[in-house]
Formats: structure tokens, sequence, C-alpha cells
């Protein structure tokens, strides 16, 4: 699996969550099942010193502190660091979210989260962190255009050439976020279940395919004769289209 | 009054009422106008005559007899004067006694400048020919008998009256109806604020101004409102607040559930988690919703009926064979994008739950409305609950419901999300037996 280069260093995780309890099961959960380091800490106090004294791959943070908050603090992070932050944030408060991530917070998941969920944002955050720094970019806040249409990081939605919102999954979002880092290249459907996984239910294989052709029909993109996502012979797709970030 | 001519407005009717009076004091002074000039006409004509018989009277007298016949011959015209040894013949009928009494008196009252007065007078009336012929009896023998034209009484002469009357009429009318208009506008107003206010209960308030009563009126409505509003607001904190509040203990047991070796039980465990997360979101969505500050923006509704079939279908793939979609592929409207995913989502897994699948149908726009359909083979609704599960809180027989889940609020916050964009959402049984929610939203 390509990820496990980035998992050969175990990453390390500071989690910053004002609930011990979540932080605790957090922390077992990240560390025993899923090979991870964390660090868990109660609040953005100890979060700076922590962040002061040790190297971290990602922060998990809670959108909901006590005292300082932790939108101030992903300012505070984004100023002295590069280092992909997750979000938790509260169900519905899309404004919070919003922020967020155009702060620079590279994902989020709302409370409660399954932490399936979270582990899979987790991954696929470090993997883009794994990629090369361009891409990084592109989930801090900056649009997407290809082809006429438009994907926007911070509202997760995709405009079409007249302006439309056109509604997309989860699963679908990941998918074309992925395909549009790499326009152009070849992501094989290990790559892609790889980027799924958590997000679908069902058997995976299946799962990429379904959630290209939707992709495709939402694009108008015939299926027969795709010219925007195109299906490489031999197991793999290619966004074949010039993206500008704005 | 006939019924079907009585109009249901209060404005109507009030208008009706004002012009129906309008009109009968109309015509009373209409006729008494008439009949005070019938007066002056006869009093003018009755002068005119007396005038003129005495005129030829005296003539004939200050003559000698032998004379008279060519004095008579240049009586002006218009009036035929004979002497003859009798009165007209008795078939003439007698004037009417009122104008009869009036002519002696004018006759009467005119002056005889020393003549010798008449030994008696007759009057006949030949009203078919408009003619009054007056008899005088000469003090010296023969009978005078004058027959004078009588203009017919004409109330109606004049014309200027004629189209001052009308022009007056129509101002009355025309007042009348735009007074009432104005005076029954708050209470217009009152019903639309009263409908708003079922709707939202943020509606803006009614104004206090305008008369005392229609102020007051206003008053005690904006209070009411105030009330409701104050008493959904609590209750929407409360939710909001227990919602809130519920969600770190889940977020706890989410973890936890991942600790639990057993591997049906975790399932099960993660289901009633995922249960208990529908419900909270449901009732933070339901308290939100009154203070919906989502922009309205372009989005393409089929794209958007196929992310909900999709995502039912990935939360459901037991139920993926029936979920379907069938309209055209893309058609752009005006929406709250997030508000409509829930309130499209909320019919289709209303539909999942009840039906075991869903067929979403979108119609082509009639009369600026488009319509959304979503099908289910599942029982159907009881006839008298199509109306009360869009009431917050109501749950149809419980043995439903325990099955499965939710707090019933899915179609209240529906409804809601559709009426605030415009539209609406009724429930219906199909003949084919199942349920089909009809949504309806602006094009």
């Amino acid at each position: 699996m390509p990820m496990l280069r980035v998992m050969e260093q175990m990453p390390h995780i500071l989690v910053v969550d004002d609930d011990r309890e979540i932080r605790d099961l957090l922390a077992r959960f990240l560390e025993e099942k899923h090979r991870m380091r964390v660090t868990a800490v109660r609040d953005t106090r100890e979060a700076r010193r922590a962040f002061a004294n040790g190297h971290y791959h990602l922060v998990v943070l809670d959108l909901m502190l006590p005292g300082e908050g932790g939108l101030d603090f992903a300012r505070w992070l984004r100023s002295q660091s590069d280092v992909p932050i997750v979000m938790l944030t509260a169900m519905g408060e899309e404004t919070d979210r919003i922020i967020g991530l155009e702060l620079g917070a590279d994902d989020y998941v709302p409370k409660p989260f399954s932490p399936r969920e979270l582990l899979a944002r987790i991954r696929a955050v470090l993997r883009r962190a794994g990629d090369a720094p361009e891409h990084r970019a592109d989930a801090a806040g900056r649009n997407l255009r290809f082809a006429g249409w438009t994907l926007e990081p911070t509202r997760r939605r995709l405009l079409n050439p007249e302006g439309a919102e056109v509604a997309l999954t989860g699963g679908e979002y990941d998918l074309l976020l992925a395909l549009l880092e790499r326009a152009n290249r070849v992501l094989t459907r290990d790559m892609l279940l790889d980027l799924l996984r958590g997000r679908q239910a069902g058997p995976f294989d299946r799962a990429i395919d379904v959630a290209v052709s939707r992709l495709r029909r939402k694009l108008e993109d015939d299926g027969r004769n795709a010219q925007l996502i195109k299906t490489v012979r031999g197991g793999g797709y290619v966004l074949a289209a010039t993206v500008e970030r704005a | 009054m006939n019924l079907r001519l009585w109009p249901r407005s209060l404005a109507a009717r009030t208008a009706v009422v004002l012009l129906v009076g309008l009109a009968v004091v109309q015509v009373a002074g209409l006729t008494i106008h008439a009949l005070d000039r019938l007066d002056v006409q006869h009093i003018a004509q009755a002068r005119d005559v007396a005038v003129r018989v005495v005129g030829i009277y005296r003539a004939v007298m200050m003559s000698p007899p032998a004379q008279r016949q060519t004095v008579l011959a240049e009586v002006t015209p218009g009036l035929v004067a004979e002497l003859a040894p009798n009165p007209p013949a008795d078939e003439l009928p007698d004037v009417l006694p009122v104008r009869q009494r009036l002519l002696r008196v004018n006759l009467n009252l005119v002056s005889l400048l020393g003549v010798p007065r008449w030994r008696e007078i007759r009057i006949l009336g030949d009203l078919e020919r408009h003619r009054v012929i007056v008899a005088l009896h000469l003090p010296d023998g023969p009978w005078l008998n004058v027959s004078v034209a009588v203009e017919p009484a004409r109330p109606w002469h004049s014309p200027t009256f004629l189209a001052a009357f009308l022009l007056m009429t129509a101002a009355a009318a025309g007042l009348t109806l735009w007074a009432v208009r104005r005076l029954t506008a708050p209470v217009r107003t009152l019903a639309i604020a009263a409908e708003a206010l079922g709707r939202d209960v943020n509606a803006p308030p009614l104004p206090e101004d305008g008369p005392l009563e229609v102020a007051t009126a206003a008053v005690a409505f904006n209070t009411m409102a105030a009330r409701i509003r104050r008493f959904v607001e609590g209750r929407t904190e409360m939710l909001t607040a227990i919602g809130h509040d519920l969600r770190t203990p889940i977020t706890r047991l989410k973890l936890r559930t991942e600790f639990v070796e057993d591997e049906e039980q975790r399932a099960k465990m993660l289901a009633d988690l995922e249960e208990l997360e529908a419900m909270i979101s449901a009732t933070l969505a339901f308290g939100r919703d009154a203070q919906t500050t989502e922009a309205v923006t372009s989005l393409d509704l089929p794209a958007l009926l196929r992310t909900v079939l999709d995502e039912a279908g990935d939360a459901r793939p037991d139920v993926v064979e029936k979920l379907a979609y069938e309209g055209p592929p893309h058609l752009t409207v005006r929406a709250r994008p997030l508000a409509m995913k829930r309130a499209l989502a909320n019919l289709v897994s209303n539909a999942v739950a009840y039906g075991g699948g869903a067929q979403v149908r979108l119609l082509a726009p009639v009369d600026g409305m488009l319509t959304i359909e979503v099908e289910d083979d599942g029982p159907g609704i009881p006839p008298a609950e199509l109306e009360r599960v869009f009431e917050p809180f109501h749950r149809c027989e419980p043995s439903r419901s325990r099955e499965t889940g939710g707090v019933g609020l899915g179609l209240p916050i529906a409804r809601n999300i559709f009426r605030a964009h415009g539209g609406d959402v009724t429930l219906a049984n199909r003949p084919m037996g199942g349920a089909k929610a009809k949504a309806a939203i602006p094009a």
C-alpha cells in the first residue's frame, strides 16, 4: 500500500480535546489499533507547550475548547508550522467549520464522530502531507478550477460551469479531490481504495467503480466516451484536465 | 338575500351594503326632487294659463258683442277660443281636483282691471291631447270656452341635472369602494400575518397603527406572536442544549465500541449509537430551522436527489435496488443547499424506513412550481395520520416507530424547510398501495 511509506515512521499525533475520557480513548484507539503515537492534551495552553517540545505529523483539534478556543489556536498553529490539522466540529455549526478550513485546517469531522471516520480522515490528510507540498495548499482554502467546474474545499462543494452547486456524497468528494490533486496522473485502484476506506460500505472494489460512474454522471461526462475522468486500461483512472488553483 | 349574490369578502359585503344604501338614498332624493319640480311646473303652468285666459276674457268683455268674434279670431296661436251658448260637452273629463283648484285660485288672482267678473267657471281637461279647456260663463249670457295647450310636466328636462346626478353617484360609489377597501385592509393584513406566523414564528410583527380597534388587534396579535416565539425558542434552546450535551458521551461510547471484542455486539452497539445520533441530529436540525442563516444559491436539483439516494443506499445496502430517480438529468433551482438536502433526505429516509425503498420523481414545472414525488411500496399511512405526521414529535402507532426509530421530526423538518423555500410538502396514499410524499418548490 502506498500509504505505508508514511506509516513506517509511525506518525505522531497531537490530540487536543477537553474531555479526558475522549482523549484517553482516542489515544488508545490510535496507538493500540492503528500504530500511531499519540500525545493528548486538554487545552490550548498545554497544546502550545507540547507543540514546542515535540514533533508532530498531525493535530486533531476540538474547536469547542475552554479558554482560548480552537479557532484561535488553529490560527496560531498555522502561523508557526505547516502541520496538518483535523478539526473536531460541533454538528451543524457550518460557520466554525468554514472559518477553520479557511484558516488552513486540512479537514474536519463533526462530533459525535465515528472513530473509523476520524481515522480515515487522519490517514487521508497524512497521505496528502506526504505528497508534494503544492497539494497541501489545496485543502487550505484554495479553489480548484477544471474544465469550467470549480471545487471549493472550504465548503466541500462543487460548482458547475453555470455556478450552480452540484451535490456530492462524501465518497465522491474525496475521489474528485484526489483526482484533481493528481490531475493527469494515473491513480491506481489501490490508491483510490485506500482513499475511500472508511467512507463506503460494501465491497470496496465495486465502490470505486460505482463512485467513478456517479461522479461522471454528475460532471456530465459520458461514461462510454469519458473525457474528464478517463479509465486507464490495467486498472486505474486519470483526470484529464488542466487544474487551476485560485 | 340571494346567498349566491352575497359576496364572501368583508370588503365586498360592506361595499354592497353601502352601495345599496346609497342607491336607496339617491332614488328617494331623486323622487322628492322630481315631485318638487312637478309642483313648480304645475304652478307656473296654472299661472300662465290663468293669465292668458283672463287676457282673452278681458278682450272679449271690453269689446261690444258684435265685434267679439273678430277679437277671438286674433287670439294668439296655441289657443282655441270660442263663444258658445253652452260650456263644452260633458264627456270631457274633469281635470284633477288639485290642479283645478290651483287653476281656479290663479284665475281669481289675476286682476280683471275693471271688467266685471264671470258668473261661473268650469275646467275640463283633455289630458290625452294635453289640453285644458277653461269655460267662463260671461255675465251677459254666452260661455267663453278657451282651450289651452298644456306642455306635459317634464321633471327630468334639465340635461345638466342628469349629468351632475350621475357624476355625484359615481363619485360617491367610488369613494365608498375606496374607503371600504381601506377600512377592511387591516383585517386582510391580520389574516396574512396570522398565516405568516403559522409558517414562521419569526415573521415580522404587525404595524401597531391605524384606527383604535385595528391598533388594539395588532398589539394583541403581536403579544401573542411574541409569546409563541418565546415558547418555541425555549423549547428549541432546551433541545439544542440536550443535543450538545449528548455529543460527548456518544463520542465516548463510539470510541469504547472499538474495544469491544465481540464483533456482533460491536456492530449492534454502533447501530444503536447511530440511531441515537440521528435522533439528536434531527432534534438539533429542528431547533436550528427557526434561525436558519444559510444563503440561497443555485443548485442542481437532480444531482442533489441522486446524492441523497446514493447516500441512502450507502447507509442501507439492502434497499439499493429499490432506490431510483426519474426525471431530467440536470435542472438548476434557487435553494439553500444544506437545508434542501436535509429535507429531501428526510423524505427519502422516511420512505426507506416505512416502505423499504424510494422512487423519486422530478416533474416538469407547473405554474412556476416544481414537484418532487417520493414514493414507496410500504403499507401506506392511515388517512387520519396523513396530516398529523407533520406535527413535531408525532409518531404513528408505537409498534412502527419502535421498529424504525426516529423522534418524529423528519417530516416536520422537511415541511419547515419546503415552506421556508416558498413551497410545501404533503403525504398521500397511492391507489396501488404505499405512500407518496409530494413536495413543491418554486422552479
